[in-house]
């Protein structure tokens, strides 16, 4: 055989393209998600949530503020940001941390490819903890959303799933400069419970809060989410789930510009992988 | 083999307090632990406080602040004594802290101590951030007896890191438990939602965990109550920890050196 014989013939770009975004996207996912064995997933992304909703939704007894609703679609919306913030921060920064990030910037691949791939797995795996803390909400505290909203209220925490990914990209992306990134991600984890609506209604937070709240994830989301699993359809709730998905894409694209952004300074220093 | 000299048994407090310093000094400079002890904590009081102004007003602000203090301790010790003794692993320095003449637990000691210890930052960020932000009056009805039952929850958190570092080792993902049960103990332990809101087979084990009682001892000397029975029982769970965290550091010891696994990764 010759050696002209051996060597594949390229891809077509598109179909390479999607490659690197399903399958490079699928074997970064395993290779930098700390949480993905059972014994981590179950008691991290199952078990903890489980636990937040059970502990907001006594708190709220406790106050005597909001209904039980409240607090289950608030918290069980929030918890996809804990696939969407650390997930995605492990899966872009984690590439400095064990060094690889200059062999995957020397490829020729698509560097949009690259990036998204990341998210698509994070997204899903957002997706089915919102969908198990629901249904761990409607076996422990009888939770009943209106079966009518059920669609859009899946709709609404897809969205808001993507929107979470798109924010996580961000932090992801500035973990390729910053030296301590997860601080930044367990600090924006916590905060969002305190400025998106999470567990505060929004009318009780200060100006400024509610302002900064407006361009994060989740506050338009769990406000969709609300008004759906109260029975309440039409134009409110998804007006909501659109302006989740216009912040969702915010995030997503200041995060790509700021990862080419690193990316050109790093081959400019020499300097992708320094800790 | 020779037996235990005086002067070794004189030298255990200083092995401990060494620790306990060292420990301090390290954990103030990390940011991971800062902010478990002071962000964190502040998120939640103002979490709790937010609702309790939107709500009934059924509790007061100091109420919350000082169970948020105390979810703060807790979290530090999850996270600073769960790990410690993988922490020493993954840092090469297992080895010589279990080869040096003094005994392990009280090396081990030493290091939860401290850590718990990192946690009083919380304490005083969350009374400070009433005050300042929800306007809380924070005056304390027996300064004394607080600060005694400060120390005592400090103790005996300290104490419980000693068994949760000693058992956790055995488990290679214990960073996972140490996700997993920082909620159910801030929520079964009354540190923000009172025991008589929660389901009675809660509260046996809510009477096991030093939390319950640091807390309740925290709030009588605030409140003007009778903080001296909530400080003895978290002395009896002070000495209960002990006692199995010695044992459960004699095993494991005894089965790394066995099984040659004291520093598996």
């Amino acid at each position: 055989m010759s050696a002209a014989a051996q060597v594949a013939p390229p891809l077509q770009p598109g179909r390479h393209f999607w490659r690197v975004f399903l399958i490079g996207g699928l074997i970064s996912y395993r290779a930098l998600f700390y949480w993905i064995t059972p014994w981590q997933y179950i008691p991290t992304m199952l078990a903890a949530p489980t636990f937040q909703i059970l502990f907001f939704v006594y708190l709220g007894r406790a106050a005597g503020v909001g209904s039980t609703a409240f607090f289950v679609v608030g918290n069980c919306i929030q918890i996809c940001s804990m696939s969407g913030i650390y997930g995605m921060t492990m899966a872009i920064s984690n590439e400095r941390f064990f060094q690889t990030l200059s062999p995957i910037l020397a490829t020729p691949s698509d560097r949009l490819a690259v990036f998204l791939g990341r998210g698509l797995p994070v997204l899903i795996s957002g997706f089915q903890t919102c969908c198990f803390g629901f249904l761990v909400s409607a076996l422990i505290l009888g939770f009943r959303p209106a079966p009518a909203q059920l669609p859009q209220l899946l709709l609404a925490v897809l969205v808001t799933s993507a929107s979470c990914t798109g924010f996580g990209m961000a932090l992801g992306s500035v973990g390729l400069r910053v030296r301590d990134v997860f601080l930044i991600a367990n600090i924006a984890y916590f905060a969002v419970l305190l400025v998106c609506g999470v567990e505060v209604p929004l009318r009780q937070l200060p100006l400024p809060l509610r302002a900064l709240a407006q361009i994060l994830p989740l506050t338009h989301g769990i406000a969709a989410g609300r008004l759906l699993a109260a029975g309440r359809g039409g134009g409110a709730p998804l007006m909501d789930i659109l302006l989740e998905g216009l912040v969702g894409i915010c995030w997503a694209t200041a995060a790509y510009l700021l990862f080419r952004y690193f990316e050109r300074s790093g081959r400019r220093s020499g300097a992708f992988d320094r800790l | 083999m020779r037996g235990l000299g005086l002067h070794e048994a004189l030298g255990w407090p200083r092995v401990v307090a060494w620790g306990w310093f060292y420990q301090l000094k390290m954990q103030a400079q990390s940011g991971f632990m800062l902010m478990t002890a002071v962000i964190q904590p502040l998120i939640f009081a103002s979490i709790a406080m937010a609702d309790q102004q939107a709500g009934n007003h059924g509790l007061p602000i100091l109420y919350y602040a000082l169970g948020a203090g105390i979810m703060g301790i807790w979290s530090t010790v999850v996270f600073g004594c769960g790990g410690a003794l993988s922490w020493q692993r993954h840092q090469g320095t297992l080895e010589p802290l279990v080869m040096v003449p003094a005994p392990f637990v009280l090396v081990l000691m030493g290091i939860t101590l401290g850590t718990a210890t990192v946690g009083l930052y919380s304490m005083g960020a969350t009374l400070l951030w009433a005050a300042v932000v929800f306007g809380a009056h924070v005056q304390m009805a027996d300064p004394y007896l607080f600060t005694l039952g400060a120390v005592m929850t400090v103790v005996s958190l300290g104490l419980l890191g000693l068994v949760m570092g000693s058992s956790f080792v055995l488990y290679r993902n214990s960073n996972a438990i140490s996700n997993m049960i920082e909620y159910p103990v801030w929520l079964v332990t009354g540190l923000l939602v009172p025991l008589s809101l929660l389901p009675g087979w809660s509260h046996p084990l809510a009477y096991a965990l030093a939390p319950t009682w640091g807390v309740e001892a925290l709030r009588s000397a605030a409140f003007g109550g009778q903080p001296l029975p909530a400080i003895g029982w978290c002395l009896l769970a002070s000495l209960v920890y002990l006692a199995v965290g010695v044992w459960l550091v004699g095993v494991v010891e005894r089965r790394a050196r066995q099984t040659a696994t004291l520093n598996f990764q």
